[in-house]
């Protein structure tokens, strides 16, 4: 059957689910793009059959090529497209440079639009606001207060926390409290 | 875990596919049973189990499903799609007797998508067939969301093996959000941990190196 | 001292004068607001560029008055984490909506073409020179690496078909800010009939996006 080139692409990718980049089939691509132009000779080679001699009987054999064809290139652009978003993703991972061996599985085209890609988020990022703008790919987590367990060592009274509650502290008793830096001022006393 | 900053295309919703979708392309590799209503002239190699150089009338053969929908037309019909017996008469009985006994792995393991790219054949039992779907997914939902939320570090493979692609997905957001919640009254949600992604490189690297 | 820092919100001493300006807590609000909606709508809301920039005002603003705390005074620690929690939640919503805009560049910027004039846009400038980047990037390179080696009349491929449209009948959490009265449900199956519904202020709701979407541009509702 035709395609079968084009599916084993698609399934190579698909194989590695969690966003992994695997090497650019630089040969794979190049047997599809054959077969599609072995395909279209042959449609167009039938179809100057079909007007000129009226043989009405190949159009079913035209229809189906072309069917191939255009699963070949919809197999081709899913590819290409699907490892922009894998290398899309390398950037919010890793950051604007890539490690060797991760650079290694991408063709030159694709550096070329990582590139640009980068260039892009980068004068988004430089635009925010006033001057220095905002690095988005900072802060991917909500920032935490980390709890931390005091004894106190004497009476001190009401305490705010950082979330505004106020807690009593009494000498020998044990608090969770949320700031570190609470704590340390505290200490310093 | 999942890459957080990797987002391919989903699946179409229903009778729909996405063009750039990897599982859409895959669901229509699917291979289902016609009949040439007419002659194919010079592609008689695509039919193994003959050699002559055309595809006859009246053979029958399995192509994929993408294939079968860019030849099928309602008006001059130059295939007719046969249903794959999951669909059929026999099977949707069974579905409705239980649907939970059936492996739709085994048996899909795209039941559910290709089930409703089927609708796309003309077919008069094609409103019997939604219906099966329909009342097939609403019969196994409980259990696969029951236990997508309850087993938190349990062997669920023998479950999971049993469900259809679409069922699997769905388990398996159900677990990351067990998971999740989980670590989260461990305290251990915000513990900070290296990329899933980047950790993946660094093992293959090391692959590498050994081979 | 706690002058310098009344822009975390608790002790506000607007001057009276400018009524319309918004204190920093309504600010911070209207952030957290516009984050939640646009974590959890489907498709990418418009734009509240001049909330970024605000609120972009006040965390410089803040920092600048943080320098001037002296060091180990309990309360810096209070407002650096303050100003964190508003970073984050800023550039999570950022983050959020360029997602969306890679998501689905060639619908949003086909929007963006049809808009007629004083209609809101959904992109800020920046983002909109972002998408436009990120469409002739894209395309660039599939025609270089694969489309102009195809066939003739295969060498197109019609982004706004291929690249799916957000799915508008996901459902979604609300809470209900301001009462509605006969909202249309559509029936869910074909045993079903549609009917309305009446939704009271503060009640919570799980729903298809598409029938509250306006009530989410408006304010209406706050997606949870």
């Amino acid at each position: 059957m035709f395609c079968e080139k084009a599916i084993e692409l698609i399934r190579e990718l698909h194989r590695m689910t969690d966003g992994q980049l695997p090497a650019f089939n630089e040969d794979g691509l190049r047997q599809v793009l054959q077969e599609m132009e072995a395909l279209y000779e042959q449609n167009q080679a039938d179809v100057n059959e079909a007007k000129t001699v009226g043989r009405a009987d190949l159009i079913p054999s035209i229809k189906l090529r072309h069917s191939c064809l255009l699963r070949n290139q919809r197999c081709i652009v899913a590819y290409l497209y699907d490892r922009l978003l894998r290398i899309r993703a390398l950037r919010w991972e890793y950051g604007s440079v890539l490690p060797a061996n991760v650079r290694f599985h991408m063709s030159a085209e694709e550096v070329q639009w990582f590139g640009q890609y980068k260039k892009s988020l980068a004068s988004f990022m430089r635009s925010i606001g006033g001057e220095e703008g905002l690095d988005i790919t900072q802060d991917m987590k909500p920032p935490k207060s980390l709890y931390i367990q005091v004894r106190c060592l004497k009476d001190h009274g009401e305490f705010e926390i950082d979330d505004g509650t106020v807690i009593l502290l009494k000498k020998n008793s044990q608090v969770r409290t949320g700031c570190f830096l609470a704590v340390s001022f505290l200490m310093l006393q | 875990m999942e890459t957080p900053s990797y987002f391919p295309v989903p699946p179409g919703v229903g009778m729909e596919e996405n063009f750039l979708s990897l599982d859409d392309i895959l669901l229509s590799q699917e291979r289902l049973p016609v009949r040439t209503e007419c002659v194919f002239p010079r592609l008689g190699f695509l039919e193994k189990s003959s050699d002559s150089q055309d595809i006859p009338e009246g053979t029958k053969m399995e192509i994929p499903l993408w294939l079968s929908k860019g030849l099928y037309e309602r008006k001059r019909k130059v295939l007719t799609v046969e249903l794959p017996k999951v669909y059929k008469e026999g099977w949707r009985t069974v579905f409705s007797a239980d649907p939970n006994v059936v492996d739709l792995h085994k048996m899909g393991p795209y039941y559910y998508g290709l089930g409703s790219q089927m609708l796309h054949f003309d077919s008069p039992e094609n409103p019997d067939i939604a219906k099966t779907l329909l009342q097939t997914f609403i019969g196994r939902f409980r259990r696969t969301m029951d236990s997508s939320q309850n087993a938190y570090n349990e062997d669920t493979s023998a479950l999971v093996g049993r469900l259809d692609c679409l069922e699997k997905v769905l388990f398996r957001s159900g677990q990351n959000g067990l998971n999740g919640f989980q670590s989260w009254e461990k305290g251990q949600a915000s513990q900070l941990t290296a990329s899933s992604l980047v950790l993946n490189y660094r093992k293959r690297k090391l692959i590498d190196v050994q081979a | 001292m706690s002058d310098a820092l009344s822009e975390d919100g608790s002790d506000i001493n607007q001057d009276d004068s400018q009524e319309d300006v918004m204190t920093p807590a309504e600010l911070i609000a209207k952030l957290e607001e516009a984050w939640l909606n646009e974590k959890f709508s489907p498709e990418l809301l418009e734009n509240k560029s001049e909330v970024v920039e605000c609120v972009m005002e006040q965390l410089t603003h803040m920092e600048a008055n943080l320098q001037r705390v002296k060091k180990g005074d309990a309360k810096a620690g209070f407002h650096r984490m303050e100003i964190d929690r508003i970073r984050f939640v800023l550039s999570s919503y950022l983050r959020s909506r360029l997602q969306k805009i890679e998501k689905f560049f060639p619908h949003v910027l086909e929007r963006e073409k049809s808009r007629v004039d004083g209609q809101q846009s959904l992109l800020s400038p920046e983002e909109f020179a972002f998408a436009k980047e990120y469409y002739a990037n894209t395309e660039t390179y599939l025609k270089t690496v694969a489309l102009k080696r195809m066939p003739p009349n295969l060498q197109t491929v019609d982004m706004l078909k291929a690249v799916p449209e957000p799915c508008l009948d996901s459902f979604v959490f609300l809470r209900v800010k301001e009462r509605q009265e006969n909202i249309l449900i559509e029936p869910e199956s074909d045993e079903q009939r549609d009917f309305v519904v009446d939704l009271e202020e503060g009640s919570q709701h799980l729903m298809r996006y598409r029938t509250i979407a306006p009530l989410v541009s408006s304010g209406a509702v706050q997606l949870i």
